[in-house]
């Protein structure tokens, strides 16, 4: 029993590794076509990524896209999170509830609506209706990190802060928000992912000048599989498996760095 | 800060109405469509891409912008209910496009297309000027084990002298009539099509079909990475595989000839410059250079002067091939096109 | 300064309304008008009435594609579960380093864009992919065709899923107490009894999430299926857009998508009354 479930554990580990990994050695393939294993290796695909404008650009639009996602969220975010965390009040659980409707419904239900909404406000096709679009997409997900850290706030803290005399407003900005910094960074970031991946609702309202790169790729995969997608993959999974093992790879230097000087001065360390 | 000149200055005055009243200081940044239009002489063309595209950017795109100083960009994917969006919504991705036999019947029905000058005479076809034809033709791979090469899209059909996977595009109105020749159906007699009989052989073959292509640039991709072993591909398409070095064949036979229409879209804003694309588009040396670097075969007869010889066994309207092949007669479908969609998609669901 | 507050909740103040306002009403602006608006298309394009609905439940297409939608998405959640047990059950067993380097991998895969994933599958089971190649090495002959068919957008689906599958799991067991493991085994418990009595109803509130979850994500998924299914198996959400894109018909478009949107909403009111909503995406 237990063997045969550790075989399939580690069936699973590959089953979800062999995706991630596959990508690299076809970015570097010479051939346009999904050939395995690659007739012959070389960086002229990631050339014509970094040359191309068809692809920078999208590029550029996501990255401009998420970050005024990433601001207008944390900023109606954040104050209505402190509302709901901090205070009771009549309609609440109403209140909460509306915070996860979004994530309730699904996008392409939501890409219906907003490809006739903002054809009316004439917003589609521009970068501010992506924006506006995404930030409802986000609000959920930021709304459970940030709650979800704002619960175990020790409030304790600040008892104690304002029985010492400091004002509700320094109680905030010297307390509060140090403390809070790090959850507020997570939950800017879960934001900025959610609407640089977002593909439904990008589809069909981000049209030509505000063309992502989720949407960007997905007509390229549909259309020709040009090979720079490869490349665009590779990057996109580096950038997340970097940003992954960093922290447990400085952590590993610093702890080696350690007995390797513990080693050499011994009488140092006390 | 010029994003703020810009907004000021050149909005149009429903949109400016709208940003100044949502006025966040991002909004500027995230310029909208038209202010880039406005800013640049600028004309967006939809693209069909692939060799299509890269024979518009060489022969008519350049030579435009040098001419007149209007910088061509492409938008893709060619497609009819973006064009109607666009007019729906008045939001424009576009201003030209250009469209086959089925779409521009369609299209001018629906008030989509703006009136325009012919170029040259009987060129003008439902408000849009005549540019080349293409064909759909039968086309495989040479590395199966077959002991006969295909002749017709009864061989198509022929899963037991010719088994392996099909494509064909998830466009009915190009396949119905091969569905129909298939069946026996003499190419004279197709137009009106028998819709009824062409979906009773279309389950024929159905389980053989493992791509309904959708873009021509992915029909060229899954023949040239062998995805499928004979597919229903544009002629463009075809040679771009094969260029390619891939192990493809294909026959003129029983081709499917349909014609391709510059059109402007309705009321766009850019519509001088779109006027003046068609017109440069169609006229005789232009259009030679495109069907010649793409194959195609021109509409404008005075471009024939300026093909080479050399060029011309690749076109479908070259003399030998053009009596093999049979053209599309939209105008003569036989039934409600948008009925005959809306059923093939239920058969595909089936 | 002088009165020190007894405690910062419970003062009846404006404070919460304020804070609470500008979110409120811009979900107002931004999601709930367009959410309705598909509601109104739905009933008043193109002409006023129910007829879409009526349309759209008596015709065969939609029927059959819903039904697919439903049976994709319990097959893909059920994948889920049998790929997603074992593997937390792994990082339960093995020593913290490796549960530590499964669960990077897990997060590595989570985080990364499912286009991307997507794409990787595209790669995988092409006719010249990695595992038509490996099929053909090991002599297996002609390999069969997989993309552009339901067991490719499945697979490619499954392993999108499969992390919410397993975090789900995962915090359910390693709040397993090893005592009570170690008592079952202590009265005879072993290998598949144990698993059956013991840790499998234990287990069973995050395979409940996890179910739900993947299930209701499955549901309206667009991508994955468009790219790699075939049209002979569509899915609801591919099925809605093309109707908006290709046919540009608005109504049946919305009545599709506020009955796919009723059904998902169903069944998380179902699960809210049981379990609360916060908890499935916690």
């Amino acid at each position: 029993m237990n063997a045969s479930l550790r075989l399939i554990g580690i069936f699973a580990i590959v089953f979800i590794a062999a995706p991630l990994l596959i990508v690299v050695p076809m970015s570097l393939s010479t051939s346009a076509s999904l050939q395995f294993p690659p007739p012959g290796l070389w960086l002229g695909y990631y050339a014509s990524y970094f040359t191309d404008m068809s692809w920078l650009r999208p590029t550029w639009n996501s990255l401009v896209i998420a970050f005024f996602t990433t601001l207008l969220t944390m900023a109606l975010v954040v104050p209505a999170t402190f509302a709901l965390v901090r205070h009771r009040f009549y309609g609440k659980s109403v209140a909460n509830l509306m915070m996860l409707m979004p994530l309730a419904v699904p996008h392409i239900v939501m890409a219906v609506g907003y490809y006739s909404y903002f054809g009316d406000l004439r917003l589609v096709f521009s970068k501010t209706g992506v924006v506006l679009a995404h930030t409802c997409l986000s609000v959920p997900i930021t709304f459970l990190v940030l709650s979800a850290n704002l619960k175990g706030f020790d409030r304790n803290l600040e008892r104690a802060a304002r029985s010492l005399g400091a004002t509700p407003r320094q109680v905030f900005v010297h307390i509060t928000l140090p403390i809070l910094r790090p959850s507020l960074t997570i939950s800017a970031l879960f934001a900025f992912i959610q609407s640089f991946d977002e593909t439904v609702v990008a589809l069909f309202i981000s049209g030509r000048d505000a063309e992502t790169l989720p949407r960007k790729m997905f007509d390229s995969i549909r259309q020709e599989a040009d090979p720079v997608i490869a490349v665009i993959s590779t990057l996109l999974f580096l950038i997340v498996a970097l940003a992954l093992l960093a922290p447990h790879a400085m952590r590993l230097t610093r702890r080696m760095l350690a007995t390797a000087s513990r080693r050499t001065t011994p009488r140092d360390q006390t | 800060m010029t994003a703020f000149t810009k907004r000021n200055g050149l909005l149009r005055p429903t949109r400016r109405r709208f940003l100044q009243g949502t006025a966040a200081a991002g909004a500027a940044a995230l310029s909208a469509p038209s202010i880039a239009r406005a800013q640049s002489d600028v004309l967006y063309v939809n693209s069909w891409g692939g060799p299509w595209l890269e024979a518009a950017t060489a022969n008519l795109f350049e030579p435009f912008a040098e001419q007149t100083g209007i910088r061509v960009e492409t938008v893709s994917p060619v497609s009819f209910a973006k064009l109607a969006a666009q007019v729906r919504t008045g939001v424009y991705e576009f201003d030209v496009t250009s469209l086959g036999g089925g779409d521009i019947v369609r299209a001018n029905q629906a008030g989509l297309l703006e009136e325009i000058e012919p170029t040259y005479p009987d060129g003008l076809f439902e408000n849009g000027m005549g540019s080349h034809a293409f064909a759909t033709v039968l086309a495989w791979r040479t590395d199966t084990d077959w002991q006969e090469t295909p002749q017709s899209w009864a061989d198509f059909w022929d899963v037991d002298r010719f088994p392996g996977t099909r494509s064909l595009q998830r466009y009915p109105a190009r396949i119905i009539p091969l569905a129909l020749l298939a069946d026996g159906v003499a190419p004279q007699d197709l137009y009106p099509l028998d819709i009824d009989r062409a979906f009773a052989k279309l389950d024929e073959i159905k389980a053989h079909i493992t791509v309904w292509w959708t873009a021509g640039a992915q029909s060229a991709q899954i023949l040239r990475d062998g995805e499928v072993d004979m597919i229903g591909i544009w002629h463009g398409n075809y040679f771009a595989a094969e260029d390619e070095g891939a192990p493809v064949a294909m026959t003129w036979n029983q081709a499917e000839i349909e014609r391709a229409y510059w059109v402007v879209a309705k009321d766009t804003p850019n519509m001088e410059a779109a006027k003046a694309f068609v017109e440069f588009a169609t006229s005789a040396e232009p259009l030679a250079g495109f069907v010649t670097q793409a194959n195609y075969g021109a509409l404008n007869p005075a471009a024939n002067a300026f093909i080479a010889d050399a060029a011309k066994p690749r076109m479908p309207t070259a003399p030998d091939t053009y009596p093999q092949t049979f053209e599309q007669d939209m105008l003569n479908f036989g039934a409600d096109p948008e009925e005959v969609s809306m059923r093939f998609e239920e058969w595909l669901a089936s | 300064m002088s009165t020190a507050p007894r405690s910062l909740t419970d003062r009846p103040t404006l404070w919460p309304w304020l804070l609470l306002t500008p979110l409120a009403l811009y979900l107002a602006i931004f999601f709930l008008v367009p959410l309705a608006q598909v509601a109104w298309m739905s009933v008043s394009e193109p002409t006023p009435g129910f007829g879409n609905y009526a349309d759209a439940l008596t015709g065969t297409l939609f029927r059959k594609v819903m039904l697919n939608t439903f049976f994709t998405a319990a097959l893909v959640a059920f994948c889920c579960l049998l790929v997603g047990y074992p593997l937390a059950w792994l990082m339960t067993k093995t020593t913290p380093a490796r549960a530590t380097a499964i669960l990077l991998l897990i997060t590595m895969s989570f985080w990364t864009s499912f286009l991307v994933r997507t794409y990787a599958w595209m790669v995988l089971l092409g006719r010249n992919g990695p595992v038509a190649w490996a099929i053909e090495a090991l002599g297996y002959g002609e390999p069969p065709q997989m993309l552009f068919t339901r067991f490719a957008s499945t697979l490619a689906m499954v392993h999108i899923l499969a992390p919410y599958m397993i975090m789900n799991i995962y915090s359910v067991m390693t709040k397993i107490d090893p005592a009570l493991i170690r008592s079952a085994e202590s009265m005879g418990a072993r290998g598949g009894s144990l698993m059956r009595h013991v840790y499998l109803p234990l287990t069973a509130p995050g395979i409940a999430n996890g179910a739900v979850l993947v299930f209701v994500i499955c549901l309206g998924f667009y991508v994955t299926p468009v790219l790699l299914g075939s049209p002979r198996e569509q899915m609801a959400a591919g099925l809605i857009g093309r109707q908006i894109e290709e046919f540009l018909a608005f109504g049946p478009g919305s009545a599709m998508a506020m009955i796919l949107l009723a059904v998902t909403l169903v069944i998380l009111a179902v699960y809210h009354r049981r379990f609360g909503l916060d908890r499935l995406y916690g």
